[in-house]
C-alpha cells in the first residue's frame, strides 16, 4: 500500500474549548490568543466562518460581524497534551506518523508496508475513523498520494462533514467526520483544485489579498506565477504554492521517538536486603551512566520504580516510584548510590522486591573551567546543595523548602512554602554591634501559626475562674488586645474575623480570633 | 461629638465609594456639625459637597490629601481664603509637573504654601508612622513644624488593623518629640459599610487587577465608613483629647466657597475710557451697522440703554468686551462664528455681532439672559466652525496666559456599558464575554437581566448577580477627568487661586478641576467656545461659490423667505441641513410645513423632549392645520402665546406667562426656568405649582388650563429650547437649506469636506445627491485632491440634464455645470501627508502610468493597495485587481531588481457591479458607482421586496415586506420604548417604527443586522409614510450588500 493519509482533527483548540464550555455548543465559537477584546482569532467554527469571521481578525471586529460569537483562550500546554495523545493513538496504526508543527490536529500517516495489516486503503481509513470516533473526536481523514493534497482536501471536508454522502472520489461521511480515499493521483489533483484557498493555512494577510484578487481556490492559486507570488507575499505563501504544485512531494516525516535511558530487572528470588538491593541498582546504573558519558550527557534525575512480591502494580506501574535528584547533574555513581541508599533506608519495604526499573532523565553535561587559585567562599553552596539532595532523598521532596511571602490579608494567605534546590546568595545582615550602637530594640517575638486554626470551646467570658477561652490548659485570660478585623472575600464565601492577642494568666500569649460568620472562637497561633 | 477630618469621596477617582452628597447627608443624619472633604490631590468634589452642605446647614471643611514626591501623604485643610488659594496653587504645582492623573509635590513646597492651612499628618502612607530612620524623619518634621506651627497635627487613624498598633506607637513618640498635638480620625472612603465591595472593586479597577488577585491592594476590612459620634468616641475611648481636638481643628477652619470673590479679566481700553463707556461705544457703533442707519430705531435704543445699564450695574462689561474681542478675532481670521443660547436674547450681543438674531424684532426676553434678581453671570455660547476652533482656543490662551485661562473639565462617569466592562473585569469575568455583553447595551439602557441572558450569562448565578448589583452601584461615579468641549474659565486673578489646574491628555491643553456645573454653581464666568460642523460646512460652500461662480456670499446675504427653499423643507428634503435633517425632524417637516423663518424656529424647537412630553406638539399641529380653534385662556396671554397659536413652546413663553398671568417678577420667572431645568433632580418645581395655579385663577384663567400649563412647564424639565437658541440655530438651518436648494453641488461638496459631522454618513449624502441629479465622480489619483472638488461639466455631458423618475423626498433636480470629484480624504488608510507626496509629484509633471506613479510618490504597499482598491488607478486604464497585484509587486521591487514588466501578468476576473460597490464601501465608505442594493434589485424584486419609492406610494394599512440598509436606529427616552429606524435603498428612505414588544422579540437582529428585512403595515398620515414593523428578519441573499456604519442610539 503506497498511500499516505492525512487526519485533520478540525481546530483542536476549538474542540477543547467546547469541551470546557459545553453550553456554547450551537453558538458560533472562536479561540483567541488573549482574553481581551483585541485578542486575535486563531480558530473558529463553521458558523463563525459563515458570518465572515476569519483567522487573524480581532475579537472586537469579529463580534461586529457576529454578535453571538463566543470566544475563549486555550493554552498551549493543553493543546500539546492533546496532540501528544493523538500521536500515541495514531502510532497504533503505523509507525510513520508526522504531526504538523504549524497546525495542531493535523497528522500524516505513512501507509507504506501496511498491506499485511489492512487489505485496502479504505479498511485502513475506516479503522482510523473508528479510533477517532471512539476517542470522542471529530476528524476528517483523507487517504491519497500527496501530503499537501490530502491535507488540503481534509481541511476542506471540515465544513461538509455530516452530510452522509458518497462521491465519485470515494468521499463518505459518517459520525465522527468525513473520510475520502482517492483511487488515483488524478482524482486527488482534481479534488485539490477545488479546495477553497482559505482552508489551507495561508497567512491571513496573503489570504485576504488573494481573496480580493478573486483567487479563491487552490486551482486558481496554482495558476499564479510563482515568482510573482514570491515578490508580493511572504516565503510561507510561496512554499505553499510550491507544495500545491507538487514540488514538495515528500513522504510523511515520522517523528523519532526518543529512546529512553532506562534499565529493567526482575529479581528472583525476591530481594529484601537493602545492601544487596543497592548493589543490584549499581549494576543497573553503571551502564546507563557509561552511555550518558559517551553521549556527552549527565544524569539530572533518576526515577526508581520498584515492584514488590505480592503487591500488584498500580495502573500498570510498579508499586513504588521515587525520583532521586542529585545536587547537580552528575555521572558520579557513588553520589547517586548514596542518595539511593538514603531513600531505601528511610523506606519501609512491604515485601521482597521482585522488579526494578531505573529511568534516567538526562541533560547536557556542563564542563566548567577548573579554578586553581580562586579563594574559597566561606559558604560552600555546592555542599549545601548536596546536603539538600541527601535530605530530599531521605525525607522526601518536600523536606527542603522555604517560606515566600505573598500578598494577602489572612494570616494563612500571607505566605506560601516553596521548594528550594539551591541556596541563594546570602544577603548582608546588619552587624549586631551596629544595631546595639543605634539603640534599636532587636527583641523579636515569634508567632507560630497552626496549619489549620484550632476551634476553641465556647466559654462564657464571665466564669468563676475568669474567662477560660482556651480551656483549662492555658488558664483564664488576663489581658485581651484587639479586635483587629480582617473581613472580605465577599465575592466567594464572605469572612469576618476579629483577631485578638490574649495574654493568659499563666503567661502564654495566644493569637485568637472570633469568626463572626461561624460564631466561634479559633486559636490561630501562639506568640513566643 | 467629633468631626470626621479625612473623608474621601468618589472624586478621589477609583478610590472613594460614595458621592460627596452622600457623605454630607450621612453626616447630617448622624447629627454631626462639620465634615472635612479631602480628596486625593484635588478639589474636584468640593462644589457638590458645598452645595449639599449649604442645603443641609453642615459646616464643610475643605481640603485635599496631598501626595509627596516620596510617595507619602499629608492632609491639608483650608483655614481661610488665603489657605484655600495656597492649597490650589500647591496642587497645581504637583499636577502640572506630573503625568495626567498623578500629582507630586515636595516637602519644601508644602512648607512654602503653609499659610492659612491646617496640616493633618498621619495615615497609612504618612512618614509620621512609617518605620523610617529617625534622622531622615527629623529632616522633614522640623521644617514642617516650623512652617505650620500649632496648625500641624499628628493624625491618629484607627481602622482595626494589627499593623496600626506599631505605627501608632511610633506616631505618638514622634509627635511627643516634636510637640505635635494628636488628633483622631478615620480615613473615610464610603458613607456606609455596604459600599465596601464597591470600594474593593474600584481599587481593583485602579490597579488593573481582579478581586481574586488584588492581595493587599484592597483594604483588609470594612472599617472605612463614616462613624456615628458614639462609635467614634468608643474607637478612641483611650484618648478623648484626640477626639476633642477634631472640634478644635473644625473651629479653626472657617473657610467657605462663598468667600470666593471673582473678577473677570479687564480688557485693554482706549485711553480715558472706562469699560462701561467702551462697551457702550462699541454697542452703538454696532447698532448703526446692524440697522444700516445712524438713526437707530427708538425701541432698539431703549432696549440697549436698559441692557447696558444692567450690565454696568452688575459689572459684566469686561465679559461682554471679551466676547466681542473673540468674535472680532474670528472675523479677522475669516472664521465663521455665531453666538447661541440665551445670549441671543440680548440686543447688546446682537449689536456687538456676537449673535445674529435681532431680539427686539423677535420680541425675545432679555431677562432670560441676565436678571438682577439672579446674581449669576450670563452665559454666552459661541459656535465656531469646528475645523478652526483650535485656533480660537490658542488665541484665548495667548491673550490671557495659562495662569488666567484654563479649560473647564468634564467628568467621565460610569454608564451601563463601562460599568459592566470595568466591574466585570474586576470580578474576573472573561473580557471577551464582557465585550460581547456590552455590545448588546445601548447608551441609554440600564443594567438589565434580560440582556445578560441574551449574552449567555446565567442571571441566576451569584457571580452574575454581584456583577449586576455593583454595576448599578457604580453608575454615575466619576471615573476620570476629561476636557469640556469648549468651556473656558477666565480670571483677573490667576485661576490657580480658585481651583487647581492640571494637564489634559491633549497636548497644549490645561484643565481646571471643576466641570461646568461647578463653575456655574459658584457664579464664575465661563466662555464657551464650541465647535459646530454646520458652520464649517457653510464656510466651505461660500468658498466654493466664490471660487467657481464668483459669487460672494455670507450668512447675512442669503435671501430671506425663499419659497423654493421652504418647498424643499416642507417635503423633508433636508439631508445635510443643520438641525432639520434627523429622522424625527424629517418626520415632522411634512406635518408642520414651515413657510417662513419663524416656522423654522418652531420646527427646530418642537422636536425636543420638553414639548413632546409636555403634550404640546399635537395641539400645536392641530391648531396650525385648522383642526382646532386657536384660543387663549385669557386675553392678557394673547401677546405671550400668539406666536405659537396659544400653545407655549419655548422657555421664554413660560417665563412671560408667569409674569403676565401669575405676577412673577422677571427674576422670579428666571428662577422658575432654573427650577424647570432641575425639577427631576431637586423637585423644586412643586413649590411653584400652587402659586402659579392660584394666581392664574385669580386672573380669570380656568383651573383646567392652569393645570395644563403647569404640566407643560414640567415637560420643559426634560429638555426644551429657549426661543433665542432656536432662533440662532434656525438661521444656520435656513442658510443650509437655501444653499442645498439653489447650489446642491456646492452644498454636497462642502458637506462632504466638512465630515465627520451631522446625522448621515458619506454614503447616504452621496446617494441623496445622486438622487438630486448631482454628478459625482470617483476618486482618481490624477484628478482628485485631498478634499472633494468641483469639475466643470461639458454642456452636453450626460448628467448635465438628467432624466429622472419621481422619487420620494426629492423636491428638486440639480442643473449644474459642475460635477463633484471625490477627494482622497475618503480613502481609508490614506492620510493627508501621503496626499502631500502625490501633490508634490504631480506638480512637477502629470503621472503617465501606474509605474510612474509608484516610482515618484514613494508610497508604501498599504497606501498603494488602498488606492488600488478604491479604484483610484483606473485613470491609467488599470482595473482594480490588476492594479492591486501590480502595485504590490512594484512597491516591493528593489532598484537592482529586473523590471516587473518582465513578469507574467495573471488574468484576474473583473469586478462585477456588486463587487465594485462593495470595494468602494470597504475602502471609501461610499460609492459613486451605485447604491449597494442597485445590483440586487432584480433579485429583491423576485423575492417580492419593493423599493422605497414603491412604498412611498402605498396606502394606509397596506401589508408589506421590505428590505433595506439600516442607516439609523433610535430609541428616544420620550417614546416609551418605541424604536425608530431609517432604512435606505437606491430610491430613498423608509422610516420604520418598532413597538416595544416587537423590539424585545427581535432585539438582536434589529441591533446588529446592517441589511434588514421588515414585515409590517404602512401608516400614511399627511404624506408621511411609516412602516410599522410586525417582524424583522435577515434577508436570505447569496451575496450580501455592503453597508456603511449606521447612526445608532445617539
Amino acid at each position: 500500500m503506497d498511500r499516505l493519509a492525512c487526519i485533520d482533527v478540525p481546530a483542536v483548540p476549538l474542540q477543547l474549548l467546547l469541551r470546557a464550555h459545553p453550553q456554547w455548543v450551537g453558538h458560533p465559537v472562536a479561540v483567541v490568543d488573549e482574553d481581551v477584546p483585541q485578542g486575535m482569532v486563531l480558530w473558529h467554527d463553521e458558523t463563525a466562518r459563515q458570518a465572515g469571521i476569519r483567522r487573524g481578525l480581532r475579537y472586537a471586529a469579529a463580534l461586529g460581524l457576529c454578535s453571538e460569537l463566543r470566544a475563549g483562550v486555550v493554552d498551549a500546554k493543553t493543546i500539546a497534551v492533546c496532540v501528544a495523545g493523538w500521536l500515541e493513538r495514531l502510532r497504533r496504526f503505523t509507525p510513520g506518523v508526522e504531526s504538523c508543527s504549524d497546525e495542531p490536529g493535523v497528522f500524516w500517516l505513512d501507509g507504506r508496508g501496511l498491506r499485511g495489516h489492512y487489505r485496502t486503503p479504505r479498511a485502513w481509513v475506516d479503522a482510523l475513523g473508528q479510533e477517532s470516533l471512539a476517542a470522542g473526536w471529530t476528524a476528517s481523514i483523507v487517504c491519497g498520494f500527496d501530503k499537501f493534497a490530502t491535507y488540503a482536501v481534509a481541511k476542506s471536508l471540515a465544513s461538509r462533514e455530516g452530510a452522509g454522502r458518497k462521491s465519485a472520489s470515494g468521499e463518505s461521511a459518517s459520525r465522527g467526520g468525513a473520510r475520502v480515499v482517492f483511487a488515483t493521483p488524478q482524482d486527488e489533483t482534481v479534488a485539490l483544485q477545488r479546495v477553497p484557498l482559505d482552508r489551507v493555512g495561508l497567512d491571513p494577510r496573503a489570504r485576504d489579498t488573494l481573496g480580493k484578487l478573486g483567487v479563491r481556490t487552490v486551482g486558481e492559486f496554482v495558476r499564479l506565477p510563482a515568482a510573482g507570488l514570491l515578490r508580493r507575499f511572504d516565503g510561507a505563501t510561496y512554499r505553499l504554492h510550491r507544495m500545491a504544485t507538487g514540488q514538495f512531494a515528500l513522504p510523511p516525516q515520522a517523528e523519532q521517538e526518543v529512546e529512553p535511558v532506562c534499565a529493567e530487572a526482575d529479581l528472583d528470588p525476591p530481594e529484601l536486603d537493602v545492601e544487596r538491593l543497592t548493589f543490584r541498582i549499581k549494576q543497573m546504573l553503571d551502564p546507563l551512566l557509561d552511555r550518558l558519558e559517551r553521549e556527552g550527557r549527565a544524569l539530572a534525575t533518576l526515577e526508581l520504580q520498584i515492584g514488590f512480591d505480592g503487591v500488584g502494580p498500580v495502573r500498570g506501574r510498579p508499586a513504588v516510584a521515587h525520583v532521586i535528584r542529585p545536587a547537580a547533574p552528575t555521572l558520579d555513581a557513588v553520589q547517586l548510590l548514596g542518595l539511593v541508599r538514603l531513600w531505601l533506608d528511610a523506606t519501609l519495604l512491604p515485601s521482597g522486591v521482585v522488579a526494578l526499573v531505573l529511568a534516567v532523565e538526562p541533560t547536557v553535561a556542563r564542563h566548567e573551567q577548573l579554578s586553581l587559585f580562586v579563594a574559597k567562599p566561606k559558604r560552600d553552596r555546592l555542599a549545601a546543595a548536596r546536603a539538600f539532595a541527601r535530605l530530599r532523598a531521605a525525607l522526601g521532596d518536600d523536606a527542603v523548602g522555604r517560606v515566600r511571602l505573598t500578598d494577602g490579608h489572612l494570616p494563612e494567605a500571607r505566605f506560601t512554602w516553596e521548594r528550594i534546590d539551591r541556596l541563594a546568595e546570602a544577603a548582608l545582615q546588619p552587624r549586631d554591634d551596629l544595631v546595639r550602637e543605634r539603640g534599636v530594640d532587636t527583641t523579636v517575638l515569634v508567632r507560630r501559626l497552626y496549619t489549620r486554626p484550632l476551634p476553641l470551646p465556647s466559654r462564657p467570658p464571665q466564669e468563676p475562674d475568669g474567662w477560660l477561652l482556651c480551656g483549662l490548659d492555658h488558664g483564664p485570660v488576663a489581658r485581651f488586645v484587639g479586635p483587629y478585623v480582617v473581613s472580605g472575600a465577599w465575592w466567594r464565601s464572605e469572612i469576618h474575623r476579629e483577631y485578638y492577642v490574649a495574654e493568659m494568666r499563666q503567661g502564654d500569649l495566644l493569637w485568637v480570633y472570633y469568626d463572626r460568620r461561624r460564631r466561634q472562637w479559633f486559636l490561630q497561633g501562639i506568640v513566643e | 461629638m467629633y468631626v470626621p477630618l479625612w473623608c474621601k469621596s468618589n472624586f478621589s477617582f477609583l478610590e472613594g465609594a460614595s458621592h460627596p452628597d452622600e457623605l454630607v447627608e450621612e453626616a447630617q443624619r448622624f447629627g454631626l456639625q462639620s465634615l472635612a472633604l479631602a480628596d486625593r490631590d484635588g478639589v474636584y468634589g468640593i462644589v457638590r459637597a458645598y452645595e449639599k452642605a449649604r442645603e443641609t446647614g453642615l459646616h464643610l471643611l475643605l481640603g485635599a490629601q496631598v501626595t509627596l514626591d516620596d510617595d507619602s501623604t499629608i492632609v491639608l485643610l483650608a483655614q481661610d481664603r488665603n489657605g484655600y488659594g495656597n492649597l490650589c496653587r500647591l496642587l497645581t504645582k504637583g499636577r502640572l509637573r506630573s503625568p495626567k492623573g498623578e500629582s507630586r509635590v515636595t516637602w519644601l513646597e508644602v512648607c512654602g504654601h503653609a499659610t492659612g492651612l491646617v496640616a493633618l499628618w498621619g495615615g497609612e502612607r504618612s512618614r509620621l508612622g512609617r518605620a523610617d530612620e529617625e534622622e531622615a524623619f527629623d529632616l522633614i518634621a522640623g521644617p514642617l513644624r516650623e512652617a505650620f506651627g500649632d496648625r500641624l497635627y499628628a493624625l491618629l487613624t484607627r481602622h482595626r488593623r494589627a499593623e496600626e498598633v506599631e505605627q501608632e506607637a511610633r506616631l505618638r513618640a514622634r509627635a511627643l518629640r516634636h510637640e505635635i498635638a494628636v488628633v483622631a480620625a478615620v480615613e473615610v472612603l464610603y458613607h456606609t459599610p455596604a459600599r465596601r465591595p464597591l470600594q474593593d472593586v474600584l481599587t481593583c479597577i485602579r490597579h488593573g487587577v481582579t478581586v481574586h488577585t488584588a492581595g493587599n491592594r484592597t483594604k483588609p476590612n470594612a472599617e472605612h465608613f463614616l462613624l456615628t459620634p458614639h462609635a467614634f468616641e468608643r474607637l478612641f475611648a483611650d484618648d478623648p483629647a484626640a477626639v476633642a481636638r477634631t472640634l478644635e481643628v473644625a473651629s479653626r477652619c472657617t473657610f467657605s466657597l462663598a468667600e470666593l470673590r471673582y473678577r473677570y479679566p479687564s480688557e485693554r481700553l482706549p485711553d480715558g475710557m472706562t469699560s462701561s463707556e467702551w462697551l457702550r461705544h462699541l454697542t452703538f457703533q454696532g447698532a448703526r451697522f446692524r440697522y444700516q442707519s445712524d438713526d437707530i430705531p427708538a425701541d432698539v435704543t431703549a432696549q440697549l440703554d436698559k441692557e447696558l445699564a444692567l450690565v454696568d450695574e452688575l459689572d459684566y462689561c469686561g465679559y461682554f468686551l471679551s466676547m466681542w474681542e473673540i468674535v472680532e478675532f474670528c472675523r479677522a481670521q475669516g472664521i465663521l462664528c455665531q453666538g447661541r443660547g440665551s445670549a441671543a436674547n440680548s440686543a447688546v450681543c446682537y449689536c456687538l455681532r456676537i449673535t445674529a438674531v435681532d431680539p427686539v424684532r423677535m420680541g425675545l426676553l432679555f431677562e432670560r439672559f441676565i436678571s438682577r434678581e439672579r446674581a449669576e453671570p450670563p452665559d454666552i455660547d459661541l459656535d465656531i466652525e469646528h475645523e478652526r476652533r483650535e485656533e480660537v482656543i490658542q488665541h484665548v490662551y495667548m491673550k490671557y496666559g495659562r495662569e488666567r485661562a484654563a479649560m473647564v473639565a468634564t467628568f467621565i462617569r460610569y454608564r451601563t456599558r463601562s460599568a459592566l466592562r470595568d466591574v466585570g473585569k474586576a470580578l474576573g469575568f472573561p473580557e471577551t464575554e464582557l465585550h460581547r455583553l456590552t455590545k448588546l447595551y445601548s447608551h441609554y439602557e440600564g443594567v438589565e437581566n434580560e440582556r445578560l441572558q441574551h449574552a449567555g450569562f446565567d442571571a441566576a448565578s451569584p457571580d452574575v448577580q454581584r456583577l449586576l448589583d455593583l454595576a448599578r452601584d457604580i453608575q454615575d461615579f466619576p471615573r476620570h477627568l476629561s476636557i469640556h468641549p469648549g468651556g473656558f474659565l477666565l480670571g483677573h486673578e490667576p485661576v490657580p487661586a480658585f481651583v487647581p489646574i492640571e494637564n489634559a491628555t491633549m497636548p497644549g491643553r490645561t484643565v481646571i478641576q471643576w466641570d461646568k456645573n461647578d463653575v456655574e454653581a459658584l457664579g464664575l464666568f465661563k466662555v464657551d467656545l464650541l465647535g459646530l460642523g454646520a458652520l464649517t460646512h457653510l464656510h466651505h460652500c461660500f468658498d466654493l461659490l466664490k471660487q467657481h461662480r464668483n459669487i460672494d456670499l455670507d450668512m447675512a446675504r442669503i435671501p430671506a423667505d425663499d419659497p423654493a427653499t421652504f418647498a424643499a423643507i416642507q417635503r423633508a428634503d433636508t439631508v445635510g441641513v443643520f438641525q432639520i435633517e434627523s429622522r424625527a425632524q424629517m418626520a415632522m417637516l411634512p406635518r408642520l410645513r414651515p413657510r417662513n423663518y419663524y416656522d423654522l424656529v418652531i420646527e427646530v424647537s418642537i422636536v425636543r423632549p420638553g414639548p413632546i412630553t409636555g403634550g404640546m406638539v399635537h395641539p400645536y399641529l392641530r391648531r396650525r392645520n385648522g383642526e382646532e380653534a386657536v384660543e387663549y385662556p385669557h386675553e392678557s396671554l394673547r401677546p405671550v402665546l400668539e406666536k405659537t397659536l396659544g400653545v407655549p413652546l419655548f422657555q421664554e413663553q413660560v417665563m412671560k406667562l408667569a409674569v403676565v398671568a401669575a405676577d412673577y417678577t422677571p427674576g422670579e420667572a428666571d428662577q422658575l426656568r432654573r427650577d424647570m431645568a432641575a425639577w427631576r433632580r431637586t423637585g423644586r418645581l412643586e413649590q411653584h405649582r400652587d402659586r402659579l395655579i392660584t394666581r392664574m385663577q385669580k386672573h380669570g384663567i380656568a383651573l383646567e388650563f392652569a393645570e395644563r400649563v403647569f404640566k407643560q412647564i414640567c415637560g420643559f424639565g426634560e429638555y426644551g429650547f429657549p426661543e433665542s437658541h432656536a432662533a440662532s440655530f434656525a438661521l444656520v438651518s435656513y442658510a443650509g437649506a437655501w444653499l442645498r436648494r439653489h447650489y446642491p453641488v456646492e452644498f454636497t461638496c462642502g458637506l462632504l469636506n466638512a465630515q465627520p459631522m451631522g446625522f448621515y454618513s458619506a454614503a447616504t449624502i452621496v446617494e441623496d445627491a445622486k438622487r438630486h441629479g448631482v454628478v459625482l465622480r470617483p476618486i482618481d489619483v490624477q484628478q482628485s485632491a485631498w478634499d472633494c472638488t468641483l469639475e466643470k461639466l461639458p454642456p452636453t455631458a450626460p448628467g448635465a440634464e438628467p432624466k429622472f423618475v419621481e422619487l420620494p423626498n426629492v423636491a428638486f433636480r440639480a442643473k449644474s455645470a459642475f460635477a463633484i470629484r471625490m477627494g482622497l480624504r475618503y480613502v481609508k488608510g490614506f492620510g493627508k501627508s501621503e496626499w502631500g507626496k502625490i501633490a508634490a509629484a504631480s506638480a512637477m509633471r502629470p503621472f503617465t502610468s501606474l509605474d510612474d506613479f509608484v516610482a515618484r510618490t514613494d508610497l508604501n504597499e498599504g497606501q498603494l493597495a488602498a488606492l488600488a482598491e478604491a479604484g483610484a488607478f483606473e485613470c491609467f486604464g488599470t482595473a482594480r485587481r490588476q492594479a492591486l497585484w501590480r502595485t504590490q509587486g512594484l512597491s516591493r521591487a528593489t532598484p537592482v531588481e529586473l523590471p516587473v514588466d518582465d513578469e507574467a501578468q495573471p488574468d484576474f476576473t473583473p469586478l462585477d457591479a456588486l463587487e465594485t460597490i462593495g470595494w468602494d464601501y470597504t475602502r471609501t465608505h461610499h460609492s459613486t458607482h451605485g447604491h449597494p442594493l442597485e445590483p440586487l434589485r432584480a433579485t429583491l424584486r423576485g423575492m417580492g421586496l419593493p423599493d422605497a419609492r414603491h412604498l412611498s406610494h402605498g396606502t394606509h394599512g397596506d401589508r408589506v415586506r421590505y428590505a433595506g440598509i439600516v442607516i439609523c436606529r433610535q430609541r428616544p427616552g420620550t417614546a416609551s420604548g418605541v424604536t425608530f429606524m431609517t432604512l435606505e435603498d437606491e430610491s430613498g428612505f423608509v422610516n420604520v417604527v418598532v413597538w416595544k414588544q416587537v423590539f424585545e422579540q427581535y432585539a438582536i437582529v434589529l441591533k446588529t443586522e446592517p441589511f434588514l428585512g421588515v414585515t409590517g403595515r404602512l401608516q400614511v398620515e399627511r404624506g408621511v409614510v411609516h412602516l410599522i414593523a410586525d417582524s424583522l428578519w435577515k434577508p436570505k441573499l447569496q451575496r450580501a450588500p455592503a453597508a456603511s456604519r449606521s447612526h445608532d442610539f445617539h
